[in-house]
């Protein structure tokens, strides 16, 4: 499989995933946009040396994984591009903070390396918790959410149509990189020579289908506002699931939950 | 659904300037028709049924529905009469799954979500779709986005349908499926297409075009026999025609 029909194959997945009949899937949206937003402002609200109370933080991933029958390895290899762009981030960390600020056995562990693992660690966690959210919920309910919370309408049908088109792009790209792979066999990848004509007409083919699914859209009474369906209604279990985890992360970020842990092994 | 019919007069349209497409097209649909136009590649065959449901306004002349006007005031309300199915189906749906793609005019005209199912059910139905219901679009074959794409504008209840070359990519048994339903379907229907054979088994009558103009409208029978006249504007007779009056041409042609 090339590399363009494997992140057509992975977008397409990740939609069958979200819409399959688990009982995560079938919590209110809203209820799983607002613990993943919560969750999100708790784990960044960690100061940077703070690297034990925000490894408590695991917990919500974890669980998620766990109960809601996720595979982390096909969740890990899925962030695999994104993953090390998060890591990037606090790299240069050690060379500009180089005071001791702790031991870890005989070994002196720098305030620099501290704070690049706290923020390597709050970039996977926020990054896992996302991708939790698109793989237990799918976007037309991400969407319906946001209009819930009042977003402007301009700004969620502009992300249900970038999604969409995602969708319409790589698989122009899939044609266009095939046509030419059928006619350059024992070629590896996409001659440099070939790379502007092809990206020229992926733009060209892409904005033409774009037009056409556009014009679809108006024939079909589209005036501008995506509609869901059914109103989706919050039931028992979506407060119970967004009540325990309020408290659960308010707990995790409050109190020192790793110490305790910790001191209980001391 | 009501009858209703179309009128156009003097229909002239370019994409550029000095390179007309349509040229001084005229001619009245009447309710219940079904109008097959033919011509070879380029003639304008897209286009004009592209014009009729306005997706270009620049165009020269008249369209008359149900003598209201097609223009830009009017167009929510021409749309919603007409039903409009791509060449290429997959410009055609773009929704998650067939339910979600058959379901998004009627939401888009603000029926409650029971009309919207009970809408979606009769269309599926009608084309023989119903176990495809909650299938992803990406998963469907060339056949069955096609009967899907016709299947999303029956939800709409058009009282015209206009097809782009309908019968691309459907098997024998697709094909005669496809045939069997816009043959009940008895509201103006007006269809582009090269398959001649479509045309002689769903049309009554035939618009021949070539260079952006009318060369002859009549019917079907009087058009798709006439081998010399298809023949002058880039077409053939007709398969099941061409067998008939050339009795033996498989032997001939090693078949």
């Amino acid at each position: 499989m090339s590399n363009i029909s494997r992140t057509i194959y992975e977008i397409q997945s990740l939609d069958a995933l979200a819409k399959e009949k688990r009982w995560i899937n079938e919590l209110h949206p809203l209820v799983k946009i607002c613990v993943t937003m919560l969750y999100i402002g708790m784990t960044v609200s960690f100061p940077k040396y703070c690297l034990g109370g925000l490894l408590a933080m695991a917990v919500y991933p974890v669980i998620l994984f766990t109960v809601g029958e996720l595979s982390f390895r096909a969740g890990l290899r899925r962030l695999r591009i994104v993953l090390p762009l998060v890591c990037v981030v606090g790299v240069f960390n050690p060379f500009f903070d180089r005071e001791i600020y702790a031991y870890l056995g005989k070994v002196a562990v720098s305030g620099g390396v501290l704070s690049m693992v706290t923020l390597m660690l709050k970039g996977v966690f926020t990054v896992f918790a996302s991708y939790l959210l698109i793989a237990t919920t799918t976007v037309e309910k991400i969407c319906y959410a946001l209009r819930m919370l009042h977003l402007p309408k301009l700004f969620v049908t502009q992300l249900l149509l970038i999604y969409r088109y995602i969708g319409v792009l790589s698989e122009e790209a899939g044609r266009i990189t095939r046509a030419y792979e059928l006619r350059a066999p024992g070629q590896k990848g996409i001659h440099v020579k070939a790379w502007g004509t092809l990206v020229g007409q992926l733009l060209l083919r892409s904005m033409d289908r774009a037009e056409q699914i556009y014009e679809s859209m108006c024939l079909r009474g589209y005036q501008g506002e995506f509609y869901y369906g059914d109103k989706i209604k919050m039931r028992g279990r979506d407060i119970v699931y967004l009540c325990i985890w309020t408290a659960a992360l308010i707990a995790l970020r409050c109190l020192p939950v790793t110490e305790k842990i910790g001191s209980l092994f001391m | 659904m009501s009858h209703i019919h179309m009128e156009i007069e003097q229909l002239s349209f370019s994409y550029e300037k000095k390179v007309p497409v349509l040229k001084d097209i005229s001619f009245f649909a009447g309710e219940r028709e079904s109008i097959g136009v033919i011509g070879a590649n380029g003639v304008g065959k897209s286009t004009l049924l592209k014009l009729l449901v306005g997706l270009h306004l620049d165009f020269e002349g008249s369209i008359r529905i149900e003598e209201i006007p097609l223009e830009k005031k009017t167009l929510g309300k021409i749309r919603e009469k007409i039903g409009y199915v791509f060449q290429d189906a997959d410009s055609q749906l773009f929704m998650p799954n067939v339910f979600e793609d058959a379901a998004f005019a009627p939401r888009n005209y603000g029926l409650p979500e029971e009309e919207v199912n009970r809408r979606v059910e009769m269309a599926l139905r009608a084309v023989h779709i119903e176990h495809l219901r909650e299938k992803p679009i990406y998963k469907l074959s060339g056949g069955e986005k096609k009967l899907a794409s016709i299947a999303v504008i029956l939800t709409m209840l058009p009282d015209i349908i206009l097809m782009d070359e309908p019968s691309i990519a459907l098997d024998p048994r697709n094909r005669r499926n496809l045939i069997a339903i816009l043959n009940q379907f008895d509201h103006l229907k007006i269809i582009a297409s090269h398959d001649l054979d479509f045309i002689w088994d769903t049309c009554e009558r035939t618009i021949l075009m070539a260079d952006g103009g009318i060369v002859c409208d009549g019917r079907t029978e009087d058009i798709l026999r006439d081998e010399k006249l298809l023949e002058e504007h880039g077409l053939e007779l007709p398969l099941s025609i061409y067998r008939n009056n050339h009795a033996g041409y498989a032997e001939n042609a090693n078949i």
